[in-house]
């Protein structure tokens, strides 16, 4: 035992020196920056929000063009745009409660606009996603790769399931046969059991746990 | 302090080192000597990081400028109570918080279960202390919170406003407690895959420790999404953030094994099952750590990003590697001492539960993930948000929600159709009768329909259970009702404490249906102006403009509105929102400005207020949100806990040696007894 303190202590020293050794050469590292912003680790903000996000979305309007849609259409189709401000929000949402954030008015702006100029829900999500690529829809597109998102958790579980059901048929298989459940309650029984659950439900109130 | 501090981490290392090797090597060459030695080294280590950890605490609370990471989170005019937990609030101080409670939870888990499992202790030692060495490692060299800056700011840059209020103080201590009590099943897992001694005796710890874990993530869970409905202000609680979807993970994985467990207990059954289950707890808790910290994936909570992911990655895989490995050479000793007799039973309906809440972890890390994998096959990145989330998760809950209901009712080995009658008739009509009453009522959307007779049907089975039980012991006892109901709880605490997390997943589920019926609206109001609506109660509400203040504070800038409210021309109250923006001592700008919101609560409806904006002083643009049975979600979160505690509290000694593991079952003529008995 005194061998294995000894070892201890020894690497307790050393554990000293690398710490002092550690702290001159950090130190020495850190000597050659001097502003504070780039020292000081920045916890300020929760999402690093990129103000200058948003990209023009426009299309000319279509001839004759009315609005496509009603306020709360529109609030829908704003709903499936991903803000890119650095949130997680939707547009619709993002707009209506941060009023700091400069992308998703000027997305919004961009809706309204398409709305204006006859576009349907459909075009204006397409026209979004010209610009900004896929990630402006708050969820995958039903096609192509992206059905996979859709069908796998789907499939997985059907495929689980069935494995379930197979292992349960195969110890089905397996099991003896079972006696004939007793079906008739105790008489007198003023909780509707049979004698059997009666005399187990005794047994579980005098202290069994979890019978 | 700050020497010491650090010099306690660089020992805590060395420590945890010499018991992770000494624990294996003893186990190895079974000597008892050095099994004992890696049990001290243990506990040398816990020692070792509370030290550094009273150093942290130290430097923070004098506020000592001079550290990075103290300037990085503190400033001189934060309270002291958020100065106390900013220790967990950034990268490296939660690093030495994760170590801190993980040291300490070995410590309690090694020191009570020792005696009991003398074969198991130096493999799970071993493997905590394995666990240790690699957070402490990963801050040491990534993430120190001891590292000096090489000048002295006049002041530190303070933490986020956002963060400093209750619920942020504690939910993340409450989820690290959460995700760290994984580690506990998962070493005994690994101590009994090892030893393959995959019996009861790792049972009792393990389940243990899983319901600290539960009951802590369960918590952290509920007090995040307060804490995002008070303080964010986009009028929701739940956004499936990346983060928020690893917190949920674990949880899910962790109810999922406190159901089989009863089967293993019971039955014997789902061994195999079982040890995947505290694994997958246990890495889902890393990977959820690793999304955090790495920003692999573009996540609200991008501010916790640090160098230390791909460290997290490393060990996750590496884990993930050893646990596959461990598993896979130990299939025929997990072989289930029983087998299933029906699809119709107790054992079955847990096993489905199992399958829906396994389906819907799988779905949420899909939809976690999958902007990944379509950055790799696609090289574009897609956005998986809410609608997707939703869309896949509503009817698996739903599912779930149903085996809530069936599960504790249904007979363990086969049911039959007497004891179905008599054990869901009640239940099944009472979630007709409040299905019926809705629909009459005029709700037709499909899902809060069934989300609603579903909850009926729960709430009819957990009535019964516990009438079926009160009515039993005045019977035999001739006890009162309240006395009655107190000891059926008192005395089979699992059984009844479970009934009453389910009374607060009812309480959940409902609230979430109620989303569905939440409106919104885009207000602008002069001073003196008034805005009428009705709410989704068909009530009408008068909101009122009292007019824009301003105020200037030592630290902040605060623009305000207060709406006088009136519902159904009576009057309720003003609502007030704000933005505030807060300045450091020379006047500049911190963080974005922050909303504060206004929320009107009773048991059936939110009233919920944002300020947006203001127009030439006096006017506000605002955005008024109805949000029906929102609070349900706090008060089932509550009574979740209230369950959860009394599942947890610890029985007299001559209980739990009737509790635990029994694989053998009286002969099949009880095949009929009711589940709740």
């Amino acid at each position: 035992m005194n061998s294995r303190r000894d070892f201890l202590t020894g690497l307790a020293t050393g554990a000293v020196a690398l710490t002092m050794g550690a702290r001159q050469s950090g130190a020495q590292q850190r000597g050659m920056i001097h502003d504070s912003s780039l020292v000081v680790k920045d916890s300020a903000n929760l999402f690093a929000m990129d103000q200058m996000a948003a990209q023009s979305v426009q299309l000319p309007p279509k001839p004759g063009a009315m609005e496509s849609m009603t306020v709360q259409e529109r609030d829908a189709v704003e709903r499936h745009l991903h803000c890119q401000c650095g949130c997680t929000l939707d547009v619709f949402t993002c707009r209506t409660t941060d009023f700091s954030c400069q992308v998703s008015p000027a997305m919004h702006r961009d809706v309204v606009a398409l709305v204006q100029g006859g576009y349907g829900a459909q075009e204006i999500l397409d026209a979004f996603t010209k610009t900004y690529g896929e990630r402006v829809l708050m969820s995958p597109t039903k096609s192509g790769f992206n059905l996979l998102a859709w069908i796998t958790p789907g499939l997985a579980l059907v495929v689980a399931a069935g494995a379930l059901s197979l292992m349960l048929r195969r110890w089905g298989a397996r099991r003896p046969a079972m006696p004939a459940p007793v079906q008739n309650a105790a008489p007198g029984s003023r909780v509707g059991a049979t004698a059997d659950e009666l005399s187990r439900l005794t047994a579980a109130i005098k202290g069994d746990e979890d019978a | 302090m700050s020497l010491i501090g650090e010099l306690s981490l660089w020992v805590a290392l060395l420590m945890a080192a010499w018991s992770m090797t000494v624990s294996f090597a003893g186990a190895t060459l079974k000597r008892n000597d050095l099994v004992n030695s890696g049990v001290r080294g243990l506990y040398a280590t816990f020692a070792m990081v509370g030290m550094a950890s009273i150093g942290l605490w130290y430097v923070l609370l004098t506020k000592d400028f001079s550290l990075e990471y103290v300037a990085s989170h503190i400033s001189s005019t934060m309270p002291s109570v958020y100065i106390f937990t900013s220790f967990w609030s950034g990268q490296a101080g939660s690093m030495l918080f994760w170590a801190l409670i993980l040291s300490m939870y070995a410590t309690i888990a090694i020191a009570t279960s020792r005696k009991r499992n003398p074969e198991l202790t130096p493999w799970a030692t071993g493997t905590l202390a394995a666990i240790l060495v690699f957070f402490i490692l990963t801050m040491l060299f990534k993430a120190n919170p001891f590292a000096r800056l090489n000048f002295i700011p006049a002041d530190g840059k303070g933490m986020n406003p956002q963060l400093q209020n209750p619920g942020m103080a504690i939910h993340p201590p409450c989820l690290y407690l959460g995700y760290v009590a994984t580690a506990i099943p998962f070493a005994f897992a690994i101590a009994a895959l090892f030893t393959r001694k995959l019996d009861a005796e790792w049972l009792a710890v393990v389940r243990r420790w899983a319901l600290v874990s539960w009951f802590f993530l369960t918590i952290g869970i509920i007090l995040g999404m307060w804490w995002a409905y008070v303080e964010l202000g986009w009028s929701g609680y739940w956004a499936w953030d990346p983060v928020e979807n690893s917190s949920f993970l674990p949880w899910l994985t962790t109810t999922a094994f406190l159901h089989s467990i009863m089967i293993q207990e019971k039955r014997g059954m789902l061994r195999k099952w079982n040890v995947v289950l505290v694994v997958m707890s246990f890495l889902l808790a890393i990977f959820g750590t690793f999304i955090t910290r790495s920003g692999v994936i573009e996540s609200v909570h991008s501010f916790a990003q640090s160098p230390v992911g791909p460290w997290f990655g490393t060990f996750f895989f590496l884990s993930v590697g050893i646990s596959v490995y461990l598993v896979g050479t130990r299939l025929t000793d997990l072989q289930a001492k029983a087998e299933l007799e029906s699809m119709v039973s107790r054992e079955a309906a847990f096993l489905y539960n199992n399958l829906v809440l396994c389906g819907i972890a799988f779905a949420v890390l899909w939809g976690t993930v999958f902007p990944i994998l379509s950055e790799w096959a696609k090289g574009t990145k897609v956005t998986v948000g809410p609608p997707f989330f939703n869309t896949v998760n509503v009817p698996l809950g739903l599912l779930l929600l149903l085996l809530t209901g069936v599960g504790p009712l249904i007979a363990w080995r086969k049911a039959s159709v007497s004891n179905l009658k008599r054990q869901f008739a009640a239940p099944a009509a009472t979630g007709v009768v409040v299905g019926v009453a809705l629909f009459a009522a005029g709700m037709h959307s499909i899902y809060p329909l069934m989300t609603y007779a579903l909850c009926g049907f729960v709430t009819g089975t957990i009535c019964q259970e516990f009438y079926k039980g009160i009515r039993a012991r005045q019977s035999i006892h001739n006890e009162s009702i309240i006395t009655g109901f107190y000891h059926l709880v008192v005395r089979n605490r699992r059984r009844y404490g479970g009934y009453i997390v389910h009374a607060g997943i009812v309480m959940l589920f409902a609230a979430f249906a109620g989303l569905a019926f939440k409106s919104q609206f885009d207000v602008t109001l002069k001073t003196g102006e008034a805005f009428e609506t009705k709410d989704p109660y068909g009530h009408t509400w008068r909101l009122v403009s009292q007019g824009i203040s301003t105020s200037e504070l030592r630290d902040r800038s605060v623009v305000a509105v207060g709406l006088e409210a009136f519902r159904d021309g009576k009057r309720v109250g003003i609502i007030e929102s704000e933005k505030r923006t807060y300045y450091d001592s020379q006047h500049n700008q911190l963080f974005q400005p922050i909303t504060g919101v206004g929320i009107h609560s009773t048991a059936a409806l939110d009233t919920y207020l944002v300020l947006a904006g203001v127009r030439d002083k006096d006017t506000a643009e605002l955005t008024l949100t109805f949000n029906p049975l929102v609070v349900w979600v706090w008060i089932g979160g509550f009574v979740m806990m209230i369950g959860g505690l009394i599942i947890m509290w610890p029985q007299a000694e001559r209980r739990r040696a009737q509790a635990g593991y029994s694989a053998v079952m009286p002969p099949a003529r009880t095949a009929t007894v009711p589940a709740g008995v």
